[in-house]
C-alpha cells in the first residue's frame, strides 16, 4: 500500500519541541532522518525509562516520539559533519530544527545557506519564543512555555497556585503547530519549486489553546481564571462515584439543549430532587453560574451517582445522549472497549525489551494510505553507515565522544 | 497583486461545528483555502450562542468564542430539512476538493451526504470526518466536548493535586492543538496523495485518540512499567526548583525550572544569596529534589518581593528558565513578544466592529498565511457563493432564500 508521504525525506535534528513533528511525517511514510549530537538528542534524556534506568536508550518519551526514524549523529561543530549535513540537506524536503535563533547561522547553516543549493527546501524552526524579538534568546522548557502562553494561569484551583496539565503540553503545542505549517509549506514547494522558513513559537501555539480566554477579556473585559475541582456552572463538572470520577457537562456548550435531556435522565432514575431542573431558571446560563445552582446541583447528583460506577454512568448518560465520560486513568484506557474495537493500541517494540508492548497508534484512520508506525525509535546513530553509503559517502570511523545524554 | 495563500486553490465543503472541526478548518483558510461554512438558522452552531459576546448581547452573530474560531471563512445558509438545500450542497460538494464534519456518526448518513455518496458524484473527494468516537464501535454514537474528552483520554485525570479533585487543563483543551492540527495534518497527506495518484480518501477520527497520544509516556509507563501515574502538581520527577512561585501583586507567579546546579547557583546569585541558600542540602540536583518542599517554601518567600516581570529578567540574562504566569490581559496588553510578532490582530466584524483575534501561530518567510477576513455573519455568503460556484443567479437565490431553502 501507498504511504501518503512517499519520497519525502526529512531530517529532524530537533529535541523535545520538534521530535513528535518529525514522527507525525514518519508514520506516514516520509523518510525521516533523526540527526543527533554525539551524545544523543535531549528527548533521550526524558521520563519515564524503562524500568527506570536513566541511560539514553531507555527513555519511553523518546521511543514514542521518534518511530518511523533513522538515527545519524553529527558532530555540527566539526567541519566535515557540517559537509555531511550540507550534503544530506541537498536531498531533504524538510529540515525541522529547534536550536536557540541564531545556532544555525553561527554554523553556516541558515535558512540561506541551505536554500542556495536546494532551492525547494523548508525549513521549520521550532523555538520558545521565535526566531526574533525581545524574548527570543529566553529560555523556556514546558512549564514557562506553558505560563507564558497562558494555559499554566487557567490550571489548578481557585485556591491553590496555576498547576500544570500533564504531558508537557506546551512542547505539544509547539510540535502540532509546526507540524501543520510544515505540511502546509512542504505541500505549496512542491508545487511551486520553491522553499520557506517557517518560524513557530511555542509561546504563540499555546495561546492558540486558551479557549476564549483573549476573547473574553477584549470583549466584555473580564479575565478567566482557574477553576478546577469547582463546577464551571451547575452540572458541569468532575463529580465523584463509586469507583472514581466522572466528568458531566449538563448544559454543554453554548445552547442548553442537554439540560433538558439530562432531567429526562433523572427523572427516569428517579432522583430524588431532581424535578426542579425542570424549572425556568435551570435554563438560563445566569442562574447555571450561581454559587446557589452549583450547591444544589451537588447536592442532588452526587448520592445518585455514588451507587454507580463510571462506567456505568457513562453508559446511561450516553443513552441519555447527555455529554458524560469517565474520569480515565492510563490503565482504564487499556480496557476502553471502544479504543479495542479500533485497535487503537498497538504493538510496539524496544531492543532492550524481549516482549513488545503496547503504545497508542494511529491518530487518525487514513483509508487509503494508512498511518504505519515503519520501524521502532532508532539506537543513536544506529543508521550512519547505511545514510552515509547511500550518500555515496564512505562511513569515516571516528573517536566516538562519551555519551552524555542523561544531562542537560 | 496580492499573494495567495499556500493553499489557494483548494476549496472545502465545510459542515464542521463547535470547537475543534471549526478550528481545523480555520487552519486551512487562514492559509488560503477557500473554505465554505455550511451552517443553519434551523440548527445554529452552538458556538454561536456561546459566551463572551460584543457587549454582552447575546446574538448569533456576536460571539467571541465562534468569530475566533471561522476567520477567513464564508458562510452559506441552508436548511438541510428541505430536499432542494440537500440537491444545491451536493453541488457544492461536488465542486470542492474536502468535505470536512465532525458529527455524531448518522448525521451525514441521514442527510445523504455520508463519504460513499459524496464519492459517488466526487470520485476523488478527501473526506474527513472528526466524530468523538470515531465512525464504527461500541461507543461511536457517544457525544461530548473537549472537556469531556479530556477526562475519557486521562488528561483531566494527570493534571491537579494528587489528594484533590483531578483539575484539568481548565478549557476544552483536546478541541484547540490536538484534534484540530491531526485533523489538518492527516487532510494536507490525504492531499498530495490526491496530487500524486488521483485517489481521494475518507479520514476518519476519534477525537479522543490525538489527545492520547500525546500522553503516550502515561500508558508507556503502565504498559512497560506497570506503573499508573498519577497527578503531581507542578513537580518535575527529577528536578527542583520547578514550579510557579508567588511575586508582588495579587494572583501573581512566576513559574521556575531550574536542571543544573549552574543555574542554581545563578538563581541564588540574582536573589542576592539570602541566608537559606546556603544550606548545602540545595548542593545538589538529587538532594534539591528529595527536599523540593522545603525549597518550594523559602523560594517563594524570596520571590514575593519581586515584580515578577523583573525577575523573570533577570533570570533570564542569567541563564534561568524563567516566566510569568501570563493572564488575558498580560498577554494582550503588556507582553512584548507576542506585540513583536503580530499575533494580536484587529478585524473589523460586520457587527461586532473592531475585536480582538488570534493569528495563525507561525510565520512563513514569503507565503501568506494570515487572518483574510473577520468572522462571517450567518449566511453572509450564500448569494455570492451561489453565482460564483454554482452559477446560480441572485434572483433565484434570493427565491430560496426567502422560501426557507437557504436559511
Amino acid at each position: 500500500m501507498t504511504s501518503a508521504l512517499a519520497g519525502l525525506r526529512v531530517l529532524d535534528m530537533s529535541g523535545p519541541l520538534g521530535n513528535y513533528c518529525g514522527k507525525l511525517f514518519g508514520d506516514l511514510g516520509a523518510d525521516v532522518i533523526l540527526i543527533e549530537p554525539p551524545g544523543g538528542t535531549q528527548l533521550r534524556s526524558e521520563p519515564p525509562f524503562i524500568h527506570d534506568r536513566a541511560d539514553i536508550e531507555s527513555s519511553l518519551a523518546f521511543a514514542y516520539a521518534n518511530t518511523s526514524k533513522r538515527s545519524l549523529t553529527l558532530d555540527l561543530e566539526d567541519q566535515g559533519d557540517r559537509a555531511t549535513f550540507l550534503r544530506l540537506a541537498t536531498t531533504a524536503d524538510l529540515v525541522i530544527e529547534t536550536f536557540s535563533p541564531g545556532t544555525l547561522g553561527s554554523l553556516g547553516l541558515d535558512y540561506t545557506a541551505l536554500m542556495s543549493t536546494n532551492k525547494r527546501l523548508v525549513l521549520t524552526s521550532i523555538t520558545p519564543f521565535g526566531q526574533t524579538g525581545p524574548y527570543a534568546q529566553y529560555q523556556a522548557d514546558d512549564l514557562v512555555g506553558l505560563a507564558m502562553g497562558g494555559l499554566l494561569y487557567l490550571g489548578g484551583y481557585p485556591d491553590t497556585p496555576p498547576i500544570t496539565t500533564y504531558g508537557n503540553q506546551a512542547y505539544a503545542a509547539a510540535n502540532l503547530c509546526g507540524a501543520v505549517a510544515s505540511m502546509i509549506a512542504v505541500l505549496a514547494a512542491e508545487q511551486t519549486g520553491t522553499g520557506e522558513h517557517v518560524d513557530v513559537s511555542m509561546q504563540e501555539a499555546v495561546v492558540m489553546a486558551l479557549e476564549t480566554a483573549a476573547q473574553f477579556y477584549d470583549l466584555e473585559g473580564a479575565i478567566k481564571k482557574r477553576w478546577g475541582g469547582k463546577q464551571r456552572h451547575a452540572g458541569t463538572g468532575v463529580f465523584p462515584c463509586k469507583d472514581g470520577y466522572i466528568y458531566f457537562m449538563a448544559g454543554g456548550v453554548g445552547g442548553n439543549r442537554f439540560w433538558r435531556l439530562s432531567c429526562d435522565w433523572f427523572e427516569e432514575e428517579g432522583v430524588p430532587g431532581s424535578a426542579q431542573f425542570r424549572d425556568e431558571r435551570w435554563f438560563t446560563h445566569e442562574f447555571l453560574s450561581t454559587d446557589e445552582a452549583k450547591t444544589i446541583f451537588h447536592d442532588v447528583f452526587v448520592p445518585y451517582a455514588a451507587n454507580f460506577t463510571m462506567e456505568e454512568l457513562y453508559r446511561k448518560g450516553q443513552d441519555k445522549h447527555v455529554p458524560i465520560a469517565p474520569v480515565s486513568t492510563p490503565a482504564d484506557l487499556l480496557k476502553n472497549p471502544q479504543l479495542q474495537h479500533r485497535e487503537f493500541f498497538v504493538e510496539m517494540k524496544h531492543f532492550l525489551l524481549p516482549e513488545s508492548f503496547l503504545a497508542p497508534g494511529a491518530p487518525y484512520a487514513l483509508s487509503r494510505t494508512p498511518w504505519r508506525m515503519s520501524r521502532p525509535a532508532p539506537r543513536l546513530g544506529e543508521h550512519n553507515a547505511e545514510i552515509l553509503e547511500e550518500l555515496g559517502m564512505a562511513s569515516q570511523p571516528r573517536p566516538t565522544r562519551r555519551a552524555v545524554g542523561a544531562t542537560r | 497583486m496580492t499573494k495567495r495563500g499556500p493553499l489557494a486553490g483548494i476549496r472545502v465543503t465545510d459542515f464542521t461545528w463547535i470547537g475543534a472541526g471549526s478550528f481545523a478548518t480555520k487552519m486551512l483558510a487562514d492559509a488560503g483555502a477557500e473554505v465554505i461554512k455550511i451552517e443553519s438558522a434551523e440548527r445554529l452552531d452552538s458556538l454561536r450562542v456561546a459566551p463572551p459576546f460584543k457587549d454582552r448581547i447575546k446574538g448569533v452573530n456576536r460571539s467571541g468564542y465562534f468569530s475566533d474560531r471561522n476567520t477567513s471563512k464564508r458562510s452559506f445558509a441552508l436548511n438541510l430539512k428541505d430536499a432542494r438545500a440537500r440537491e444545491i450542497v451536493l453541488r457544492l460538494a461536488k465542486e470542492s476538493d474536502v468535505v470536512a464534519n465532525n458529527f455524531t456518526p448518522g448525521v451525514m448518513e441521514r442527510l445523504g451526504l455520508d463519504y460513499d455518496s459524496i464519492r459517488a458524484i466526487k470520485p476523488d473527494i478527501i473526506y474527513l470526518s472528526m466524530s468523538m468516537q470515531g465512525s464504527s464501535g461500541p461507543h461511536s454514537r457517544y457525544l461530548g466536548y473537549g472537556l469531556t474528552i479530556g477526562a475519557l483520554s486521562g488528561l483531566h485525570h494527570l493534571s491537579g493535586l494528587p489528594e484533590r479533585l483531578p483539575a484539568g487543563t481548565g478549557t476544552n483543551y483536546p478541541d484547540h492543538l490536538p484534534n484540530p492540527c491531526h485533523g489538518v495534518f492527516a487532510l494536507l497527506a490525504a492531499l498530495r496523495h490526491r496530487r500524486r495518484t488521483g485517489e481521494g480518501q475518507h479520514i476518519d477520527i476519534a477525537q479522543t485518540e490525538p489527545t492520547i497520544a500525546l500522553l503516550a509516556p502515561s500508558v508507556l509507563e503502565y504498559t512497560v512499567n506497570g506503573r499508573v501515574v498519577n497527578r503531581t502538581g507542578n513537580d518535575h520527577p527529577s528536578f527542583a526548583p520547578h514550579g510557579v512561585y508567588p511575586c508582588a501583586g495579587t494572583d501573581r507567579w512566576l513559574a521556575i525550572v531550574v536542571t543544573t546546579d549552574r543555574q542554581w547557583q545563578a538563581l541564588v546569585e540574582v536573589l542576592d544569596a539570602p541566608a537559606w541558600t546556603a544550606d548545602e542540602r540545595w548542593n545538589t540536583a538529587s538532594s534539591r529534589h528529595a527536599n523540593r518542599r522545603e525549597l518550594d517554601i523559602s523560594l517563594g518567600e524570596a520571590t514575593r518581593q519581586w515584580s515578577g516581570e523583573e525577575l523573570m529578567n533577570r533570570l533570564q540574562v542569567a541563564g534561568v528558565a524563567a516566566g510569568l504566569v501570563q493572564d488575558a490581559a498580560d498577554l494582550i496588553d503588556r507582553d512584548p513578544q507576542l506585540a513583536h510578532r503580530g499575533h494580536w490582530v484587529r478585524l473589523d466584524h460586520a457587527e461586532m466592529g473592531v475585536s480582538l483575534y488570534n493569528a495563525p501561530p507561525y510565520r512563513f518567510s514569503s507565503s501568506r498565511v494570515e487572518l483574510a477576513s473577520a468572522a462571517p455573519l450567518l449566511g453572509e455568503h450564500t448569494l455570492e457563493i451561489l453565482e460564483e460556484v454554482l452559477a446560480i443567479g441572485r434572483v433565484e437565490g434570493q427565491r430560496l432564500i426567502d422560501e426557507g431553502v437557504l436559511v
